[in-house]
């Protein structure tokens, strides 16, 4: 464990670290390196050993991933997922546009752990400059031979492909990510097969999270033993949160998991701006349920942030002031939702709009209390039934706000204006 | 010989609280098909790999926290699974609710009204309430032309992308696609740009609402007009499955009647539209018969009487060798065998035909594997465009093979040298090679070459017409009897015979469905007009009708019942879909009724059924074909 | 970002720079079909949109059919098929600048640049879109994003001004 506790960005000031040299001086690439040496299956007993688990937002264990890859099927692929979409989380934005080696040394060490061939980054078409200043950084690396043909000596050789995307939130979703990487509509795929055994070109596929991989260079360097003890047992490692919405200095912290609580995050930011009081957070981006105040002091560990109704999904933390009208955020994220819905499956593109609409007439103040009915039986209707999570997952913060602030939902109805900003004009 | 893997023991499966036994690797929708269970699916289709959009079909199993669907959920032992629980019933209701949603509801101007799945479901499972009208309606295009023979209408689209995945699946020219997203997602061509395929007709069939739509069957007719009637095709020698559905004496459409071994389920547009063929009103409506030089429409009786008088008359003076009897390629089985019967054994000439001339020697060698065999060979050989030219459907057999099978497809030139060929194939193999009737000896020869101890070649002969294949087999030929007998005496060939009609040594000729072939050649006229007979049975006028000396109304093959042979020897029945205008008897009766006015007797009702049994005496190939059975010719001595 | 549309309109051709991108692409992935969006990028890179005989130039380029590249090129909302203006104006409207401000930054671009109703200046400079993902960038909230870049900490003034000072700065160019 490094004396400041911090693993992603413990190079935080080292000057240069978008460069090959500036990244090599603060000992990059080392890692690499001693995983050649050690070999891919210590990697992954060291991977094993540190408890990591998938920053995407599943949180599964990522040495349980690597192993579900069929022991002698080639070849096999790695992709990246740096589709980073969730509203409210940038952390991947920052690993790359900071760290970018730091991440590419984590992306061939995974990629020499599990012996592909070729690795794909896919980064989101809305990340063009950060596109192409990994595709610069893949040059360097390439320069330097640690891509290409024969990787340091080792016989191993791995290709490193940036692949942009072009504009779609469901790409997120890991097979739709394999589908939009093969040059098709990203749609998700029927699972079973599972990408570890029937991935991209049907052949097995890992697909790991920018923040995931970009632990690697730590775990190799100073064993899994050492990142393990920076979280908890439960919530090994740390993790890169992104704080936004309504404190006084949004960011992204790098926080140890498990002994930092909520308040800690919204103090690391700043507090609650303007001397405003906290009303709700959402934790994990926007497909997580709201909680309350009284959940502020709830450690950033998994169990304990599910058992509260919610989840640290993909370390997002969108945090809201007294002044915030939840149905106007409720009916923002639904319309994230339909615009990106895929269209695929009848329940998410359906509901989708239906609950858009109907959300749109309540922050207006024109729906009727039947229609609040409807939008809880729309979104019923919706949740578990659809293809993948994106339908399922576009009514959770909806139906959560309803619950806890039923109240503010029902003054909506009929109001003839959205009653939160009405009284905030009439009392400015 | 490794032993055969004995079949996969089935498993038991639960649902709604009957237990059924299916193969391992089920679909929990087939699990409920076997169960008697009915599951609503929109998505989901046998001929399609499944893809779970339509969530139509979503059931409780137990174990799992969701609701599955059950067109992609695979079978477990012991999997209890339950279709109708509350939160079943519930979601079946949101969800065509979700449907309606954006659905413009003009069910009363929609062709598909009275047979569309989404009518139909939502009656059967639906809100009985709307609160979709609270919302906007998204709108998208309606009635667009996607070519001269369908037409897409958008915002009837339910998305569940059957037409796509047909495309991609069954023909592999992806011609309609999905376009946009979420929403505002459609199915629709590049640009608007018209449909080209040979197999477009089959888009209407599988799309389970009024999305896609025939532009003949526009505004025709609602399905409880019509009737349904379940048939070949005739527009060549495959034999796909048909429901003839007619309204009145009209035919409305043809649909497609899956049968796995030969169509399996798809319809070419040259068959499929050509429906509207046999409601054309150009037919022989009387018997007719030249009374003193002049025509005249008689008695059937009459004209019976008249046409056999002068059959005796010929015979007597000329010898029996002076009467030339020919059919068509679209005669039942059971009209060819009573009409070579005629010729043969009534009056006693070797000169009888169904086709111009005789191409090839075909022999039941040419037909040895068949159109569903042909994937489960590790290589398929296909001489030339015209076994795909002759028969459409071929095609799509053909990719199935290579796109689900994995097998692989060789078209290559007739000509082709077997040295290339032989790169290609594995020393250890099963291949077909397909080929046109006209190019039998190539084929033949290429097997030869092929052959190898470990290498299995067969051949299928792709032959013209609709009953080409039954026609030669029952010997309706001047060198074959029945069975591929040899005939001691041959005769004369059709074009032989006319020749020899011209020449004067032969002098009277009964024809029955005289092709157009034959009616396009200026020969024929020249025939006809100097015959002294000349005997037509016709559906339509004609050259022969207007040359001929007594005219029997004759009908299509629509109207018929019996049975036909199609190109792998497969004997399936035809059954009549409508009544033609006329009270006359068929066509077997009346070949019956000559026979008889010259002394002979069939020895069974002049039925098709009856008339199949003396066939299977004749020609023991065909015993126990009527159930849709192949020919067994390779079992014969 | 899309590149100054030029000269583009002559001929309905890709020019031999952009094929040779394509070709390389294509070469880079084990199968040719993964290369239809940089294939995408590149065609709208030098022309500045999608225009439909670009996407049949792709799919003869990458052996698909025409029908393929259309139902992957619309599924993706930064394709365009139409010409956009000359810089695309990507306002974030996710939860995140939704809570500091960006439908008031939003309204003030609408109606300090008379933005039509598909959100496009008058003098074809700008296009400006409001229905896009979260731009990632939630830390700088409200914020909007100019072609490839993001502009952070914004409010409906400064953002205003920094779509006027692009402007000029492209007059002073030209």
């Amino acid at each position: 464990m490094t004396e400041s506790g911090l693993v992603l960005t413990r190079h935080h000031g080292a000057p240069d670290q978008t460069t090959l040299a500036g990244y090599e001086r603060v000992g990059g690439y080392g890692a690499l390196r001693r995983a050649v040496q050690i070999g891919p299956d210590e990697v992954a007993v060291q991977v094993k050993a540190s408890g990591l688990r998938g920053r995407g937002g599943a949180a599964f264990p990522t040495a349980t991933k690597w192993s579900f890859l069929p022991k002698e099927t080639f070849p096999r692929y790695l992709c990246v997922n740096a589709d980073e979409s969730e509203p409210g989380c940038f952390k991947d934005r920052v690993l790359m546009e900071e760290y970018p080696h730091q991440f590419l040394e984590g992306v061939l060490i995974a990629a020499f752990a599990l012996r592909v061939t070729h690795s794909f980054i896919y980064i989101r078409g809305e990340y063009r400059s950060q596109r192409e200043l990994l595709e610069r950084a893949v040059e360097e690396v390439y320069r330097a031979g640690y891509a290409g043909r024969d990787v340091l000596g080792s016989g191993w050789g791995c290709e490193l492909i940036v692949h942009g995307g072009a504009g779609a939130y469901i790409c997120g979703e890991e097979t739709a990510l394999l589908e939009s990487l093969e040059g098709r509509r990203g749609q998700p795929r029927l699972k079973p097969p599972f990408p570890a055994v029937k991935g991209l070109y049907g052949q097995p596929t890992v697909v790991n999270n920018v923040e995931t991989l970009s632990n690697l260079p730590f775990i190799v360097e100073q064993g899994g033993a050492a990142y393990a003890a920076t979280g908890t047992e439960a919530s090994p490692g740390t993790r890169l949160f992104c704080v936004s919405g309504h404190v006084e200095h949004p960011g992204t912290f790098e926080v140890p998991m498990g002994r930092t609580t909520f308040r800690d995050l919204v103090e690391l930011a700043g507090g609650v701006w303007k001397g405003r009081k906290f009303k709700a957070m959402q934790p994990g981006g926007g497909s997580m349920q709201i909680l309350g105040p009284e959940h502020l002091d709830t450690p950033l560990d998994f169990k304990a942030v599910a058992d509260a109704g919610s989840s640290l999904g993909a370390g997002a933390l969108v945090v809201m002031d007294e002044s915030t009208c939840v149905v106007n955020v409720a009916m923002r994220l639904v319309d994230f939702y339909r615009h990106e819905s895929c269209g695929k499956c009848v329940p998410c593109r359906e509901g989708t709009y239906f609950e858009s609409e109907l959300m749109h007439r309540l922050e207006a103040g024109v729906a009727t209390r039947s229609e609040l009915a409807d939008l809880s039986d729309v979104c019923a209707n919706m949740d578990g039934r659809c293809f993948c999570p994106l339908g399922d997952t576009a009514t959770w913060f909806v139906m959560s706000a309803y619950r806890r602030f039923p109240e503010e939902f029902e003054m909506h109805c009929g109001a003839g204006v959205c009653p939160v900003r009405y009284r905030q004009e009439v009392m400015v | 010989m490794a032993e055969a893997p004995a079949a996969p023991a089935l498993i038991g499966v639960e649902i709604d609280g009957r237990t059924v036994e299916v193969a391992p690797g089920s679909l929990v929708w087939d699990a409920c098909e076997k169960a008697g269970v009915f599951v609503p699916v929109y998505c989901a289709h046998k001929k399609l790999e499944p893809v779970a959009v339509c969530r139509m079909c979503l059931v409780e199993v137990e174990g799992m926290p969701k609701l599955q669907p059950a067109c992609a959920t695979r079978v477990s032992a012991g999997m209890v699974v339950r279709t109708a629980t509350d939160q079943v019933r519930k979601f079946r209701d949101g969800n065509l609710e979700f449907l309606l949603l954006n659905h413009p509801l003009d069910c009363p101007v929609c062709d598909r009204g009275g047979e569309c799945d989404l009518q139909d479901f939502t009656q059967r499972y639906g809100p009985g309430r709307s609160r979709a009208s609270i919302t906007e309606k998204v709108h998208f295009e309606k009635a667009i032309p996607l070519s001269d023979k369908i037409y897409l209408d958008q915002e009837r689209c339910i998305l569940c992308w059957r037409c796509v995945r047909y495309y991609e699946e069954i023909t592999g020219e992806r011609e309609i696609v999905l376009q946009e997203r979420g929403v505002h997602t459609v199915v629709d061509t590049f640009e608007r740009r018209p449909l080209q395929s040979k197999f477009q007709g089959n888009l209407p069939e599988i799309c389970p609402v009024g999305a896609l739509t025939h532009a003949k069957y526009r505004f025709r007719a609602r399905p409880w007009d019509l009737r349904r009637t379940s048939s070949v095709c005739s527009h060549c020698s495959y034999g796909c499955n048909i429901f003839v559905d007619a309204r009145e004496d009209q035919i409305a459409r043809y649909a497609s009647n899956d049968n796995p071994e030969v169509d399996d389920s798809w319809l070419c547009d040259r068959g499929r539209y050509a429906f509207s063929e046999h409601n054309r009103g150009d037919r022989v409506v009387n018997p007719e018969a030249r009374v003193g030089g002049v025509r005249q429409a008689v008695a059937y009786k009459d004209a019976i009487e008249r046409a056999c008088g002068g059959l005796l008359r010929i015979r007597g003076e000329f010898g029996p060798s002076a009467i030339g009897v020919v059919g068509s390629s679209r005669l039942t089985n059971e009209e060819a065998f009573a009409l070579q019967w005629m010729a043969r054994e009534v009056i006693g000439t070797p000169n009888l035909d169904h086709r111009l001339s005789r191409l090839e020697r075909i022999t039941p060698d040419d037909f040895e594997v068949g159109i569903a065999e042909i994937e489960e060979c590790d290589a398929v050989v296909v001489l030339g465009p015209t076994p795909e030219a002759a028969a459409p459907v071929l095609t799509l057999r053909l990719f199935k093979a290579e796109n689900k099978r994995g097998r692989q497809i060789l078209r290559v030139p007739v000509g082709v040298a077997a040295a290339r060929l032989l790169q290609d194939l594995p020393p250890e193999a099963t291949v077909a090679i397909v080929a046109h009737e006209s190019d039998a000896s190539a084929a033949r020869e290429l097997r030869r070459k092929l052959s190898a101890p470990k290498r299995l070649v067969q051949i299928l002969t792709i032959v013209d017409e609709v009953n080409s294949r039954g026609c030669q087999d029952l010997g309706l030929l001047p060198n074959w009897l029945p069975g591929y007998r040899p005939a001691l005496n041959p005769g004369l060939e059709t074009l032989a015979m006319l020749k020899a009609a011209v020449d004067g040594t032969v002098r009277a000729l009964v024809l029955v469905d005289p092709s157009p072939d034959l009616e396009g050649r200026a020969l024929f006229a020249d025939a006809l007009a100097s015959v002294e007979l000349a005997i037509v049975v016709a559906a339509r006028p004609g050259v022969s009708t207007r040359g001929a000396t007594v005219v029997l109304p004759g009908r299509t093959l629509v109207e018929k019942a019996g049975t036909v042979t199609n190109t792998e020897g497969r004997v399936q029945r035809v059954r009549s879909a409508v009544e033609p205008k006329f009270a006359f008897p068929p066509d077997l009766r009346v070949i019956a009724d000559l026979a008889a006015g010259l002394g002979g007797d069939l020895g069974v009702q002049p039925l098709a059924g009856p008339v199949f049994t003396k066939i299977a005496e004749a020609v023991p190939a065909y015993r126990g074909t009527q159930g849709g059975l192949r020919a067994k010719w390779s079992l014969l001595p | 970002m899309a590149d100054l549309p030029t000269s583009s309109k002559s001929a309905e051709m890709l020019d031999t720079a952009t094929i040779r991108r394509i070709a390389d692409m294509k070469g880079k992935y084990p199968e040719a079909r993964s290369a239809v969006l940089p294939s995408l990028w590149a065609v709208q890179d030098k022309l500045g949109y999608l225009p439909t005989w670009s996407l049949e130039a792709v799919a003869s380029q990458l052996g698909l059919l025409p029908s393929d590249v259309e139902a992957v090129s619309s599924f993706y909302s930064m394709y365009f098929n139409h010409r956009p203006g000359r810089h695309i104006v990507q306002v974030c409207l996710n939860v995140s600048c939704g809570l500091r401000g960006a439908d008031e930054l939003l309204e003030q671009l609408r109606e300090s640049l008379e933005l039509d109703d598909e959100g496009n200046t008058p003098d074809g400079s700008f296009t400006i879109e409001g229905t896009v993902e979260c731009l990632g960038a939630c830390g700088g909230a409200p914020m909007l994003q100019v072609d490839r870049y993001s502009y952070v900490d914004l409010t409906p003034e400064t953002a205003v001004e920094l779509v006027q000072g692009i402007r000029a700065e492209d007059g002073r160019r030209r």
